[in-house]
């Protein structure tokens, strides 16, 4: 494992964890949305 | 099974063993047989966090839910993202730090011996028993429907994995983890096809959709809130989080799993990218269901999909009763390819009166058709009061093996087994570290040669292998299984878990009142059950808040105690 102190861990695309978070749960929304309305379309 | 089936099925078997045994060579420590030398990238870990959660009974079980009940079940994973950004932020840093071998040695760190030694207990006791369930679970179905005998099937299924969990440790596991996932979406992706396709030829996917809408199975989100409803949005996200919580972040077969990236970065990628899967791949096999449940509006439904039950049945003096119930329910079905046409006609035509109507006499069938094999489910428990009278698991599987072609049923055989074989693996492997590293070395052993534990490890994952077979040979007698490891489940994990909170966030409380919190709250948990008053799933929500509520109130008694 890597010896480097956590902080200095960047994530890939975004500039801090945080980011990641936020997308994760945005990503949960929206998929919440959509499959009601996919619930709606087809009910 | 065809020739072409058994080649398919013994070829994909042998090639993962194969391809496990060879990931295991080279020299290897407890530290690599436990960790890999924590060298994963996040795809592996991934990947292998996905193939340890996705069992056998995950692509059995989950197309019979929709089947039968809709996909609302996909509610069940909300809970999952949430988790994983708890996880990130707070277990996997800690663990990491401590370059801990299991998550309870952090509880000995953070609390006392006593604390990591019940939870590592209570682990052990779990998982081993609900490895054993999950081995036997699809060898009962598999068993069934193609007349295997159920012993060499648990051994097949329980014991093949074995060579090269042994061999390579986790390693392997996550290795041949990866391979056994490639294998199964393309599977299960061939399935979904076959389905659609095997369907009239004027009907396409859109308009199996559409059918399906009609007939309620495409129920993704249920609003309304029910404490004995297990799949709403409101359980799915709360008992769903607190579950996921529990599993991933106390649960060694999960947590063993991220411990071997390279580095907490790898950990949390893995992590947040199950966040991002997993409630569409489980979207995914659940519309499998949903599909499969218009192709048996078109073609005749058996009245129970679990055969082999059904003919036990018909040698009884309940037998009459039943044809006479089979007759009625294959009337209905004809009546039920008539209407479907009807309904997918008007449907064409966008003529929403007739589409109402169309609608309206195809529901009534329906629900006749349910209540004709309600009765004869009612009749099969009379007759077989041991048998399993619930067929949810047996849909999809009767499906493969009477409608795929010869060479795919194989596959979906195959995919069966090594489903199994991801999630009993990384049990195995998970149950011998948390044996060797939190009850041999720590309780008995603390001054052995690296060889000599690297030697326990390996005879440990071979002890588990064979007391998790045995437990699968005599489980064929409790019922219905899938229910007795989510209960299982929830006996257990939302006290863990409390445990573990009460560790990370409640710093002035120490082990000794946790350790009596976690007794008084595990005793209620049992008592609550028992009563039967919630459904399991809210037990896990339940067991944490109590342990961190008891852990609060005993605390300053504690402390009074040790200032006298």
């Amino acid at each position: 494992m890597s010896d480097k102190p956590l902080h200095e861990e960047k994530p890939p695309l975004f500039p801090t964890w945080n980011y990641w978070y936020v997308l994760v749960v945005a990503w949960l929304v929206l998929l919440i949305v959509l499959f009601y309305l996919f619930t709606k379309a087809f009910s | 099974m065809s020739s072409l089936d058994w080649i398919v099925l013994v070829a994909t078997l042998s090639f993962i063993v194969l391809y496990g045994v060879w990931k295991s060579r080279g020299k290897q420590n407890m530290e690599s047989y436990f960790l890999g030398n924590q060298s994963m990238p996040w795809y592996i870990v991934l990947l292998s966090i996905i193939g340890t959660q996705a069992s056998a009974i995950t692509f059995i079980s989950a197309p019979g839910q929709a089947y039968t009940d809709g996909m609302r079940f996909v509610q069940y994973y909300f809970g999952l993202p949430l988790a994983m950004v708890v996880l990130c932020i707070t277990f996997v840093p800690i663990f990491h730090k401590l370059k801990v071998y299991t998550a309870y040695e952090f509880l000995e760190q953070r609390f006392d011996l006593k604390t990591r030694t019940l939870t590592a207990a209570i682990f052990l006791i779990q998982r081993g028993l609900s490895t054993g369930i999950s081995i036997c679970a699809p060898s009962i179905i598999l068993s069934s429907l193609l007349g295997w005998n159920l012993y060499w099937t648990n051994l097949i299924m329980g014991g093949l994995l074995i060579i090269y969990t042994v061999a390579g440790g986790t390693r392997a596991v996550s290795y041949t983890q990866t391979l056994q996932l490639v294998v199964i979406f393309s599977g299960m992706f061939l399935a979904g096809w076959m389905v659609v396709h095997l369907l009239p030829a004027d009907i396409g996917f859109k308009e199996a959709l559409q059918v399906s809408g009609k007939m309620n199975k495409l129920n993704v989100i249920v609003t309304k809130f029910d404490w004995n409803d297990k799949y709403n949005i409101w359980s799915g996200l709360i008992g769903g989080f607190f579950l996921a919580l529990s599993y991933f972040g106390t649960d060694q077969s999960q947590v063993g799993r991220y411990l071997s990236a390279k580095s907490v970065r790898e950990s949390r990628l893995g992590l947040l990218m199950n966040g991002l899967v997993k409630v569409p791949m489980q979207f995914l096999i659940l519309l499998i269901g949903a599909l499969v449940f218009v192709f048996y509006l078109y073609f005749r439904a058996p009245l129970f999909f679990n055969e082999a039950q059904l003919q036990r049945v018909y040698a009884t003096s309940h037998g009459p009763a039943l044809r006479e119930l089979e007759n009625q329910y294959n009337t209905l079905s004809t009546a039920k390819q008539r209407q479907v046409k009807t309904l997918a006609a008007a449907m064409e035509k966008k003529e929403e009166t007739a589409i109402a109507t169309a609608k309206n006499a195809l529901q009534a069938t329906e629900d006749k058709a349910q209540q004709v094999r309600s009765e004869a489910v009612m009749l099969i428990k009379n007759a077989d009061p041991t048998g399993d009278a619930s067929d949810t698991n047996y849909i999809f599987l009767h499906f493969v093996v009477h409608n795929l072609p010869k060479g795919l049923v194989g596959l979906l055989i195959a995919i069966i087994f090594l489903a199994a074989w991801g999630s009993i693996a990384a049990a195995l492997n998970s149950l011998a570290s948390t044996t060797v590293v939190d009850v041999y070395k720590r309780l008995y052993k603390k001054e052995e040669t690296p060889e000599k534990y690297m030697r326990m490890s390996r005879i440990w994952t071979l002890i588990w292998g064979i007391f998790c077979i045995a437990v699968a040979q005599f489980a064929s007698s409790l019922g219905s299984l899938i229910e007795v490891v989510n209960v299982l489940g929830s006996w257990f994990y939302g006290v863990t878990l409390g445990i573990f909170l009460v560790a990370f966030y409640l710093k002035r409380i120490g082990g000794t009142a946790t350790f009596c919190a976690a007794i008084g709250a595990e005793i209620i948990v049992l008592i609550m059950f028992w009563l039967d008053k919630v459904s399991w799933l809210w037990l896990n929500a339940i067991g944490c808040l109590l342990v961190i509520g008891f852990a609060l109130i005993l605390q300053p008694f504690v402390d009074r105690r040790l200032s006298k």
